[in-house]
């Protein structure tokens, strides 16, 4: 029976395969990048196929930051410039929105109290135009722009 | 001291009758060893002593933490990097690698370094806790750089996830699963993905697939951030995802993360079937919670969701979230608006009218917002799908934004929407069946078997669609009175996609269908032949029929009683498949076929089927057939009980 099966799915991937032969390249920055970049690519889809992301201590990346007592200023600068360039797209619908879990999960990196978390999100929201000037805006100014609104708040 | 006097009367057995010996060997303990220079070789040899009387290297957890499994030509880890054994013979042989990880206590000094104890923490505090091990004796407590993770992570619960089917890609077609690491009051889009997955740059579909059946590929473990895997799965390949939290405690997360450090650059070879991607995840939970018996389950293949049926029926899963996909948001978004509505947010998403001109609009504020939200998650659909080029959906993403952000805050309907069937509680995977009918005159009996996995009138396994996904489907026919039986169907492989057509959506169904099959002919015999038929389709939906598709169907029929021993022609099908109540399904179909080459012949096909289900994992069909050929005709009627496990 597995024989059988193994044979089986043989002929239909082979069938169906090929038209999935779509090269996977890196993931840059700005908006539409992954979307536009990961666009039904075989290895995207796959269960079986990864190209990136092998196992080790630097892989667990987006760390909590409490390893240190005593914090420099804004130490998680790095993490919140990593997640708004891996997460432009969604980031911006949800400051536009003025909710949403992309939202949420920016909060908790910049460890944003909760009781601060609506004041904040109103801000963003109506300075969507200075956080995102242009189609063509970069993730450092994005999340530069968004680290002064946090202190402001 | 205390440690090692207890060990010592334990190794003595009766610590009565040999008292005088054992007060002997506490006192060269005491007195010789430290000043002898080999009392680490001693309390090694001890240590392997032990472990042999104890038998260790016969421990379930010792094997879970190897991958040992007993096979027909003994026992063989899975594991098949030789960096992931300590001894050269570990692959094969739990005792050498029991041994020589004791032995490895010894090795090292320096606690920074990758060396042995570092890189297998999990073996080591394993073997610590069951040989009451002395960590004032070791040269090395414990291995820093992993201790360092957990802090930076702060691993509090683990779950696994399950992006669902995925029809359009062949390896993804039963789903995939990977597991997250969460941290305390983080967002679970900043949980860390662990995933087992297939490493390669391949990018010819054709080799990937055979290569994938035959373990050709090396697995190894990798770790994401799980808002990237969103991404992958969600705003691209547009699946739903569910998400089972476990109930996993605080240590056992701990020990899950520990196992996972052991396997980081270590490689399996990958199997589609088996040792894939789903299948591997369950070893880290076995290494978190030794009691779970989840890798003895799948003797032959490891379907996803089968996974995480077993995980449920060991009890580790404690709720279950449903993520929808960005496709599923819109189609969710569509239905709350009319279609006037519908067709300006598309227009906007278009880049038809421009989104200001909303804003003029009379209509309520939430409708504005809903309209925006709309054409937004349009926009990206549209990118991921290829449809739209990077710059105009650029300009069009950020003026849509722009204009969302002066409408303020929206209510989160996401309560609103019914979620569909949770993956594991459909029926099972296999089917066996039983049936009885009467075909032109004559009555028959069936007896079935399907491995895998879901039929059209099976309960829905993706809401809105037809799924089809059959794998050795094997169904013989008795006919009693004439003392005969004969293979009825045999499928190699059937897969059937229905996916309705709307004012958003475009998608083609497909079917692809491989097999043997009985075959009226032409002078009024029946044969057995080999088809070969595949083809594309277009369906849509009603409310009041339900799905209604249509198909072009080419057709080769292979059989050495057919006259050439082949026909081949181009058959149309279509058919209507209706959910008439939860437990009542219905599927009517038709098909003609014009078989020009070969055996020549133009035959006639319409079904009647049903499906009711009276539980989760039994049901009853009824079917009624007419089959026509130039020279005959037949009709038949049965009712068929399935039972699924």
């Amino acid at each position: 029976m597995k024989k059988t099966i193994v044979v089986a799915l043989a002929i239909v991937l082979a069938v169906a395969s090929l038209s999935y032969a779509v090269p996977k390249s890196n993931v840059g920055c700005g908006f539409g990048t992954l979307l536009f970049q990961g666009n039904d690519g075989l290895a995207s889809q796959v269960c079986a196929a990864t190209t990136n992301g092998s196992l080790g201590s630097q892989t667990f990346g987006i760390s909590s930051g409490t390893l240190e007592c005593s914090k420099p200023a804004r130490f998680w600068a790095k993490q919140v410039d990593t997640f708004v360039a891996e997460n432009m797209d969604n980031l911006a619908t949800d400051i536009a929105a003025g909710t949403g879990e992309t939202l949420d999960s920016l909060s908790d990196i910049m460890e944003v109290p909760s009781e601060k978390r609506a004041s904040l999100y109103t801000s963003l929201q109506s300075q969507f135009d200075t956080i995102f000037p242009s189609a063509q805006v970069t993730h450092e100014h994005v999340s530069t722009q968004i680290m002064m609104i946090v202190e402001q708040i | 001291m205390m440690d090692v006097f207890y060990q010592y009367w334990k190794r003595c057995g009766t610590g009565v009758r040999f008292a005088p010996l054992f007060l002997w060997m506490v006192a060269c303990l005491v007195f010789v060893h430290p000043l002898s220079g080999n009392a680490e070789e001693d309390y090694l040899r001890y240590l392997i002593e032990a472990a042999r009387k104890a038998e260790l290297h016969n421990d379930r957890y010792w094997w879970t933490l190897l991958h040992y499994r007993r096979g027909l030509i003994g026992v063989r880890s899975l594991v098949d990097d030789q960096d992931f054994f300590l001894s050269p013979r570990g692959k094969t042989d739990p005792q050498a690698e029991l041994e020589a990880a004791i032995a490895a206590l010894f090795r090292d000094s320096n606690s920074d370094t990758a060396d042995a104890v570092c890189r297998f923490v999990a073996r080591f505090a394993w073997l610590k806790e069951r040989l009451l091990i002395d960590p004032a004796r070791l040269p090395v407590s414990g291995c820093k750089a992993f201790d360092q993770v957990v802090a930076s992570v702060r691993p509090k619960s683990a779950t696994v996830i399950f992006p669902t089917y995925h029809m359009n890609s062949p390896a993804s077609m039963f789903g995939h699963t990977l597991i997250t690491i969460d941290t305390e009051n983080r967002n679970k889009l900043l949980s860390h993905a662990i995933n087992y997955a297939a490493v390669t740059d391949e990018t010819n579909g054709l080799f990937f697939a055979v290569k994938g059946l035959f373990g050709m590929y090396k697995g190894y473990y990798s770790i994401l951030p799980y808002y990237q895997k969103i991404q992958q799965y969600s705003d691209i390949s547009q699946r739903d995802i569910w998400e089972y939290q476990l109930n996993l405690t605080e240590s056992e997360v701990q020990r899950l993360m520990m196992h996972l450090w052991e396997l980081r650059d270590i490689h399996s070879r990958y199997y589609f079937f088996d040792e894939n991607c789903s299948y591997n995840l369950l070893f880290l939970l076995e290494a978190a919670r030794p009691s779970l018996h989840l890798t003895d389950r799948f003797p032959l293949w490891a379907l996803p969701v089968d996974t995480i049926k077993v995980m449920n029926e060991e009890g580790v899963i404690a709720h279950v979230e449903y993520r929808p996909s960005k496709a599923t948001k819109i189609k969710q978004q569509l239905s709350l608006l009319t279609e006037q509505e519908q067709t300006l947010a598309l227009s906007v998403a278009d880049g038809k009218t421009n989104p200001e001109e909303l804003l003029s609009l009379d209509d309520e504020q939430h409708k504005k917002t809903a309209i925006m939200d709309l054409a937004v998650n349009c926009l990206g659909y549209n990118l991921a799908k290829g449809n739209l080029s990077k710059e105009s959906y650029q300009e069009r993403f950020l003026e849509v934004l722009r204009v969302r952000s002066t409408l303020g805050k929206a209510a989160d309907r996401s309560a609103m929407f019914e979620q569909p069937v949770q993956p594991d509680l459909i029926h099972g995977t296999n089917r066996a069946s039983i049936g009885s009918g009467v075909n032109d005159g004559r009555y028959f009996i069936d007896f079935g078997y399907r491995p895998v996995f879901s039929d059209l009138l099976d309960t829905e396994v993706m809401s809105g669609q037809g799924t089809q996904i059959e794998f050795g489907n094997l169904r013989l026919r008795v006919y009693p009175e004439e003392d005969k039986v004969v293979v009825q169907e045999l499928d190699v492989i059937d897969i059937v996609s229905i996916s309705p057509r709307d004012t958003f959506f475009k998608p083609f169904s497909w079917k692809v269908r491989a097999g043997l099959s009985r075959r009226l002919r032409s002078d009024g015999d029946e044969s057995t032949v080999f088809a070969l038929n595949s083809g594309p389709g277009l369906a849509y939906y009603q409310d009041l029929l339900g799905l209604y598709y249509l198909f072009a169907e080419p057709e080769l029929d292979l059989s050495g009683g057919l006259e050439q021993g082949y026909s081949l022609g181009m058959g149309m099908s279509a058919g209507i498949l209706k959910q008439v109540t939860p437990r009542w399904k219905l599927h009517l179909a038709a098909k003609k076929t014009w078989f020009e080459y070969g055996e020549w012949q133009h035959p006639f096909e319409v079904s009647l089927t049903q499906h009711v289900t009276l539980s989760r994992n039994t049901a009853i069909g009824a079917h009624l057939g007419w089959t026509e050929t130039s020279a005959e005709s037949q009709g038949e009627v049965g009712l068929t009980w399935y039972v699924f496990f």
